[in-house]
């Protein structure tokens, strides 16, 4: 708890004192002009029109009122005694205001990027006191947070702002959706679906029906004063209580690594459910307002939640193929990829809102659909910028809320029902559980790994309710129901309930019930490739079986999707990639990175170029050709300047390291490196054979992806690496005549080839640099009998395996430095 | 159509083919009537053309593997009782199947016999391991033709690598459960059988 207070307490230093600075500003003319306040700011607002200094004195006065904790001796002493001269002759006329304040013109930017700064900085405190953390969720520390915040305001006197239901459903609501859309673990999402769907769809009429028809039932009773609340009222405070919420579960259940099954059934189920409750809302909100409800009426109602939630999914398939579409043209405009993604996406929410269809599940279908040709056709760059910007939004946006949710709390009105809040609770907790009961005993009829108890009670249990239905409570016209307070009061006790009492007793009792917990582990290709065997496999019992079953479809859909689909939304080669040779590339390119990272990378290069220069390189081509005819004397010559600019291309090299990823090997001590080498080594033997994979009409959209991905200056050295012949001194061959023969001769064979480095060495750098030198060289190797693949496999490795010989090509430079 | 097939199969048989597959009676009934409509040369039999003649098995990229599946070694007729000990390993693991007593032999269906099913498809030689040329051809298989023989090798490669433990250089069927090991193939070998 002490801990707590710390990290509370630094924003809130912050707040009123933020406040109070504003209050000061516009105190400065006042201070001015009655000349009573010697105050330093106050002087140098009174500075006259000198055309040398405003800009100078604005500056330091900015600084000193938006950095609170600046002092005024921060102030640059010099600039004193000029503005003081002044002084005097200011007071006569109006002066020109230096120094103006003009508080209302940056207010609401100016306040929003204030609330965001509070939600970031609470949640960096949160996680720099980790022991809290580890057991109150950090949605209850948020909440708790906006209470404390709201608190403050209205002590201060100020209003405080309340949670509006246009903010949340515009702005807040999409970032959240749309990276849980993106990111949805399809496989398993669709796997479940039926009874994802059933528990949404089913679950949450249940839920409405069972608490608002009891509540009705409640109210009925005469001693508690509640009679005047009507049947359809009671359905709608139902409908709004008893959807489960996916930012509240998402928050939750991320911290407490269930395993997929179970995530993704409450998760889905949180998500699908908002038509039911979009539905449900505008019905019992309509109806409210007619004097007698006939039988058209309902099945109109019923009609609309078809219309709502296929029509949201239609709205959202639609957008996400435009964007798929529009992502195939972008290859010259890398930098505005990720903006399509997130406008398109917006586009479709809003477009669904529009039409009171149901806008989450048009999220989601466009962030679905648009994903495997807008990743198949973007940069890699773009890739991670969309990760990062969908990450942070949602992040935030969820802090926001959470913190909204303590703000609205204290500063709503409320009207507190004992019975109608505890009688709420009572039922919603019970419906909850007789539904999951219920529909899974009825689930379980049709599926393949059944529903134990313990998942039927983490389902139950992670029902939980949040800020959708409080800004769904929110929207309740007061003219309609009167009782609109009494309402929110509930709906935040309820929320309050879940998010406090569930949020933090739900990792206890997964440990204690031992559920099975998510595993932490990147896909292997064996799991990629055997997977996409038994789907095959499937497929084909299930024809032989004669029934159309989910493999039957899915294969046709597949099928379907790699024929027509992915010819018209993804660009150039990709198209054609099987999923395997994507996921290939991915996990190789995943890989790499890491190698980089891991500082294995930066020793490649030469070990490759070890091989490859035997290879070939064709740049140093005419080098080589030329060699032979030197002198012995001119020859040593050439080597000792051709050694000092090796050695200086690796200075280079190290130097623009630096500031990339590509950490350097050179850079550490030399005996270090010896230590690494080792092993580096046996990394490269591991990447050795994506270095050697060759067919550049396949991967090259691939590498050019990770071209874009890599740092261009990590690589700018490389022309002159080119340009000096690091072949030339190849220390596999000293006598060089020789061995620049035996080159040459084998540039000669080689010359045919396409000198595809320099074709493909466009834009920037290259991580697969290394790979580009080496892959003429596989080419090589392999055009003579490629059918037969394990021998050439052997010979691949023996020629490509840079084991023994990076060592004397390393030890060259560093010679000189020996002696 | 369900009930005239039942009727050319004797109960006893039913209830032979119901305890070694642990298919119910009217599953059976169901799979039989496909098996006779199958059975084009009406002889109590499947021939691989008999298989082969279903179109979407046609186009499955796995389609011979698959049908090879369901013959016993050196034979090229299957007898109904073959087709279902076949498709039985693809029945889903009942609750009550988990818990039930383990000194019996272990059901057609259990985590281990899928395994050993998959294994077995990809394991042409019999030698109880999936060679590099073994993987090659699934590969081949699954990916297509306009994939580099480079490119699969490379694949092939890693995917050994990767689950290589003993370094023989190829897959055994421990190293295959292994890599397996958090695959849900319970779920993934398991097909709902209409009732």
């Amino acid at each position: 708890m002490q801990a707590k207070g710390f990290g509370v307490l630094r924003p809130l230093h912050g707040l009123p004192f933020v406040v109070g600075m504003a209050v000061l500003l516009g105190l400065l003319p006042v201070l001015h002009s009655r000349g009573s306040e010697p105050h330093r700011m106050a002087r140098m607002a009174a500075t006259p029109p000198s055309h040398i200094y405003p800009k100078s004195v604005e500056a330091p006065i900015e600084e000193i009122t938006s950095a609170p904790p600046a002092s005024p001796d921060v102030h640059p002493g010099a600039k004193h005694p000029a503005n003081h001269s002044f002084d005097g002759h200011g007071k006569k006329r109006k002066i020109f205001p230096v120094l103006d304040v003009d508080y209302t013109h940056v207010r609401l930017p100016f306040e929003i990027a204030l609330w965001i700064l509070l939600a970031c900085l609470m949640k960096l405190g949160f996680h720099v006191i980790p022991t809290i953390s580890g057991i109150v969720p950090e949605s209850c520390l948020l909440i708790v947070v906006g209470l404390l915040v709201g608190g403050l305001i209205k002590a201060v006197g100020e209003d405080p702002p309340i949670l509006q239901s246009n903010i949340f459903f515009l702005f807040l609501l999409p970032p959240i959706i749309l990276d849980a859309g993106y990111f949805l673990p399809l496989r398993q999402f669709t796997e479940n679906l039926g009874t994802i769907l059933i528990f949404a769809v089913v679950g949450t009429l249940w839920n409405a029906f069972f608490v608002g028809a009891l509540l009705y039932a409640v109210c009925q009773i005469g001693a508690t004063g509640l009679s005047h609340i009507g049947l359809l009222a009671n359905l709608l405070f139902g409908s709004i209580i008893s959807a489960v919420d996916p930012v509240a579960v998402l928050a939750v259940f991320e911290e407490i690594h269930i395993n997929e099954l179970l995530h993704i059934l409450v998760f889905g189920e949180s998500l699908l459910n908002d038509a039911v409750t979009v539905v449900l809302y505008h019905l019992f909100d309509e109806y409210a307002t007619f004097d007698k409800i006939t039988f058209t009426d309902i099945i109109l109602g019923f009609l609309s939640f078809f219309v709502v939630s296929l029509g949201g999914v239609f709205v959202g398939v639609v957008y996400g193929i435009i964007a798929a579409f529009t992502s195939r043209f972008t290859s010259h405009i890398r930098v505005i990829e990720p903006l399509f993604v997130f406008l398109y996406s917006y586009m479709a929410y809003l477009s669904a809102e529009l039409f009171h269809l149901s806008g989450i599940m048009a999220l989601i279908a466009a962030g679905v659909v648009m994903r495997p040709y807008v990743e198949a056709n973007i940069s890699h760059k773009s890739h991670t910028t969309i990760k990062y910007f969908l990450k942070m939004w949602s992040s935030v946006s969820e802090t926001l809320i959470f913190i909204f949710l303590g703000v609205s709390t204290v500063a709503g009105q409320h009207r507190w029902e004992w019975t109608f809040v505890i009688s709420t609770l009572i039922f919603c907790l019970i419906a909850r559980v007789l539904g999951v009961l219920g529909l899974t005993w009825f689930i379980n009829k049709f599926r393949i790994v059944k529903l134990t108890p313990k998942d039927q009670f983490i389902i139950a249990y992670g029902g939980l309710r949040g800020a959708i239905a409080f800004s769904l409570g929110y929207l309740i016209e007061k003219k309609h129901f009167d009782m609109r307070e009494m309402f929110l009061t509930a709906i935040i006790t309820v929320i309050f309930f879940t998010v406090f009492v569930q949020g933090m007793t739900i990792r206890p009792l997964v440990d204690l019930l031992a559920v099975k917990k998510k595993q932490e582990t990147k896909r292997s290709i064996n799991e990629e490739i055997h997977t996409q065997f038994l789907d095959h496999l499937l497929t084909g019992i299930e024809d032989i079986c004669g029934h159309y079953g989910h493999h039957h479809w899915k294969d046709k859909l597949n099928r379907f999707n790699k024929k027509y689909i992915k010819k018209c939304l993804i660009a150039g080669e990709r198209s054609k990639e099987p999923q395997l040779i994507a996921f290939y590339h991915k996990m190789e390119m995943k890989q790499a990175i890491e190698l980089v990272e891991s500082g294995g990378m930066g020793k490649i290069p030469s070990a490759v170029s070890t091989v490859s220069m035997q290879n070939i390189n064709p740049k140093t081509l005419p080098v080589e050709r030329i060699l032979p005819a030197l002198s012995k004397d001119k020859e040593e010559e050439i080597r000792k300047i051709l050694r000092n600019n090796l050695q200086k291309t690796r200075q280079r090299l190290r130097s623009y390291n630096r500031h990339t990823l590509v950490a350097d090997p050179y850079e550490e001590a030399w005996n270090q490196m010896l230590l690494r080498r080792q092993k580096a080594r046996q990394l490269e033997q591991k990447i050795n054979n994506y270095l050697t994979v060759p067919a550049h009409k396949i991967d090259s959209p691939t590498m050019s992806r990770a071209r874009i991905g890599s740092d261009p200056l990590a690589y700018d050295p490389k022309p002159d690496s080119e340009n000096l012949p690091i072949i030339t001194i190849d220390p596999a061959s000293p006598q060089s005549p020789e061995s620049a023969d035996l080159v040459s001769e084998a540039l000669k064979g080689m010359s045919r080839l396409p000198p595809s480095p320099e074709e493909d060495e466009d834009e920037e750098g290259l991580v697969m640099r290394t790979k580009e030198p080496s892959s003429p060289g596989t080419d090589d190797v392999f055009t003579p009998g490629a059918s037969d693949s394990p021998s050439n496999q052997r010979m691949m490795r023996c020629l490509s395996d840079p084991g023994p010989r990076p060592e004397p090509e390393e030890g060259e430079p560093f010679i000189p430095k020996g002696k | 159509m369900g009930s005239r097939a039942s009727t050319l199969l004797r109960d006893e048989e039913i209830e032979e083919i119901k305890k070694e597959t642990g298919f119910s009676h009217s599953q059976i009934t169901r799979l039989y009537s496909r098996f006779t409509s199958l059975d084009k040369g009406e002889n109590g039999t499947l021939s691989r053309e008999d298989f082969q003649r279903i179109p979407e098995l046609a186009i499955n990229p796995l389609g011979d593997r698959i049908i090879n599946a369901f013959f016993p070694e050196g034979e090229d007729q299957v007898n109904f009782r073959g087709f279902m000990r076949t498709l039985a390993h693809f029945r889903p693991i009942e609750d009550n199947e988990k818990s039930k007593d383990q000194n019996g032999p272990e059901p057609l269906n259990s985590r281990s016999n899928k395994l050993h099913f998959a294994f077995r498809l990809y394991d042409l030689d019999k030698d109880d391991k999936i060679s590099r040329e073994e993987l090659l051809q699934v590969l081949r298989m699954m990916v297509g033709v306009n994939i580099s023989d480079e490119q699969l090798g490379s694949i092939a490669d890693r995917t050994i690598q990767e689950a290589d433990q003993d370094g023989d250089s190829a897959i055994s069927f421990t190293e295959f459960v292994k890599v397996l090991e958090k695959v849900d193939v319970e779920q993934k070998m398991s097909i709902r059988f209409l009732h």
